[in-house]
């Protein structure tokens, strides 16, 4: 029997198997930052162990770095002791750091690829839930927690037990995929399959609608696998993949010769078998807008917000969680989406703040202004995302709709640093997370594209994007 | 093992609710603690003891990777979480620092066990006795991994094969 492209990278990668036992599998990259690596460095120094390949190791700082001006000393103490700690720690293990006044600093899901430190068929781990993006480039990756992360320091392993193959199809064409974007695909899923929909799998994103996105795109669908509750999710790589690849910063110099490699080997062989298989045709989706306080409460712009009981299809906690859910989010049943008044914007996160985010988002925004009652910022993934835009004369369009134009980090998707909202404030967010709290306490979110933010920002509440001129 | 129970009777307890982000900075465990569940129960602190239980339903710990989320519970008190069922990065950081043990239940232990039951979490048996109802439930075991962690006593104690 064929194997799926996980199988293939998982088994080149399996350091001890043992019959019932789980497998030792060899770690390609390891991504670290700042928040979830100090205590991990605090236990391989209590146990004299070093970092056993730090040439493998790579940092950048993004979770709680300011946003705001950083010629100026970081005012909040704690995320300065914190950054200072993960300085110190890269000194004293030799690891490479891009810090926060490099030029590459940025979202570390977003800096992996653009530097291409992400490559096909390898496996790569961070202490962060969103590793899973980098598998747009079929790469095997996933997020890890702190012990995890002091064991793939010390020893470049990890024990690990065999998830299942997962297979979603997405087929068929978008009719204006200008308004309905990827971010619209992955929530579509996430509606459809629950949050707990993938857990134990790694996704293997497949068919006409995977292929037709860019790479900037793809990411976006594999950064939200985790939200699915799966472990990780992979996209084949493609001509797409290579050329994204080739030529970056940290492009090994026998690319070409990879590439020759990956062509042969990283593809589902056509009798492999899955575990579970899912089918989204997109033909005629709408752009999704969430409602309740987890990814999976979500629903078409055109509808209206669930009652408990629509939504729960007799399930008696899923009840329970909606009625909290509108509850914290002061909704009722019966009200349109696009009835809903927002205060806050905010385009950003390793979910939708690459180039390609921004360009889009632009489009809308030119020659307009924000609503008077809306705050709206813009928070590039990157630097080097940064720099491009405003190469192009982005952040001007931005600027000039009265938008917030800020420096890289994960910034308001999680509410480490002083961007995040009041209570009770209501915020169209580009992000992947609308837990209670997750953008401050009391604060609202509303996971949607980052087309559908800039429309929320003119207009001061969802409009059906389809409707407006995007071209 | 015994202890009284928390409940939550709800699916998808995050781990931004269990820990909110604003508090990742904090290094001393002993003040994580003082948060913990502060982001859905912020009476959570003044009511839990020494020893108690969580009980919940699917999907519990859900979300961020962060192992600030098992500490943050396990230096409050908790002992267990008993739930439905778990996310991985969640299930394996309670694990992985030998925090607490997460154990999964079937609909029966769910339904059954209320808030400030007193109950006796037998490991060797996979059972759990409510000692305030008089019944006893099934779990489910541990997988041959996550169960030679544990006996170890976290990761870094297991020394496989």
């Amino acid at each position: 029997m064929g194997k799926t492209l996980f199988e293939k990278i998982w088994d080149a990668h399996i350091v001890v198997e043992k019959k019932n036992n789980p497998s030792l599998i060899y770690i390609d990259r390891h991504l670290i930052h700042e928040v979830t690596s100090p205590q991990a460095f605090d236990g391989l120094r209590m146990n004299h162990r070093s970092v056993r390949r730090p040439d493998l190791t790579i940092a950048t700082m993004d979770h709680n770095v300011p946003t705001t001006d950083r010629s100026l000393p970081i005012l909040d103490q704690t995320s300065a002791i914190q950054i200072r700690t993960l300085e110190k720690n890269c000194k004293d293990f030799g690891i490479q750091l891009f810090d926060i006044t490099s030029h590459d600093q940025g979202i570390v899901h977003v800096i992996g690829p653009q530097l291409g430190i992400t490559l096909p068929g390898t496996t790569i781990v961070c202490g962060d839930s969103h590793t899973s993006t980098h598998g747009a480039f079929g790469t095997l990756s996933f997020g890890i927690g702190t012990s995890e992360v002091e064991h793939v320091l010390a020893s470049q392993t990890l024990w690990l037990d065999k998830p299942k193959p997962f297979e979603i199809r997405v087929e068929g064409k978008r009719k204006n995929p200008h308004a309905v974007t990827a971010k619209d695909i992955i929530l579509s899923i996430i509606k459809n399959i629950g949050t707990a929909g993938g857990t134990g799998t790694v996704i293997e994103y497949r068919g006409d609608g995977i292929s037709d996105l860019s790479m900037e795109q793809r990411m976006t669908i594999c950064n939200m696998s985790i939200e699915a509750g799966a472990r990780a999710g992979l996209i084949a790589p493609d001509e797409k993949t290579f050329d994204y690849l080739r030529d970056r910063k940290y492009t090994p110099k026998n690319y070409e010769s990879l590439v020759d490699y990956w062509k042969d080997h990283l593809k589902t062989d056509s009798d492999a078998k899955f575990e579970k298989i899912y089918t989204l045709h997109i033909d005629n989706i709408a752009p999704q807008v969430s409602w309740g306080t987890n990814p999976g409460m979500t629903c078409d712009v055109t509808e209206s917000v669930p009652s408990p009981e629509d939504f729960s299809k007799g399930d008696h906690n899923q009840k329970k969680g909606a009625e909290k859910a509108l509850e914290y989010m002061d909704l009722k049943p019966g009200i349109l989406i696009t009835e809903i008044k927002i205060d806050r914007v905010f385009i950003g996160s390793c979910t939708n703040a690459r180039l390609e985010d921004l360009i889009e988002a632009s489009k809308i925004i030119k020659g307009r202004k924000i609503s008077p009652h809306v705050r709206a910022m813009v928070v590039p993934g990157s630097q080097m995302v940064k720099k491009q835009a405003e190469d192009l004369g982005i952040d001007k369009i931005f600027t000039d709709a009265n938008f917030e134009w800020r420096e890289s980090g994960c910034s308001m998707c999680l509410g480490m640093n002083p961007d995040i909202l009041s209570p009770g404030e209501r915020c169209a967010s580009t992000s992947n997370r609308n837990f209670e709290g997750r953008q401050g306490t009391g604060g609202r979110t509303h996971l949607v594209s980052p087309v559908m933010a800039a429309a929320a920002a003119i207009e001061g509440h969802f409009v059906d994007v389809r409707k407006m001129d995007l071209n | 093992m015994k202890g009284n129970v928390i409940k939550y009777e709800r699916d998808n307890i995050d781990t931004d609710v269990i820990i909110p982000g604003q508090y990742l900075k904090i290094h001393d465990y002993a003040e994580l603690a003082l948060h913990a569940m502060e982001g859905l129960d912020p009476n959570f602190h003044s009511k839990v003891k020494e020893g108690d239980f969580i009980l919940s339903g699917r999907n519990f710990g859900c979300g961020s990777s962060r192992e600030h989320a098992p500490i943050a519970l396990s230096h409050s008190g908790i002992k267990a979480v008993l739930a439905l069922s778990f996310a991985r990065i969640f299930y394996r950081n309670a694990v992985d620092g030998a925090f607490l043990l997460p154990i999964e239940i079937e609909m029966d232990a769910y339904s059954n066990i209320s808030e400030g039951d007193e109950i006796d979490i037998d490991i060797s048996n996979n059972t759990i006795k409510n000692l305030t109802k008089k019944q006893t439930y099934k779990m489910k075991p541990f997988s041959e991994i996550i169960g030679k962690i544990i006996e170890s006593g976290g990761l870094f104690k297991y020394k496989p094969i």
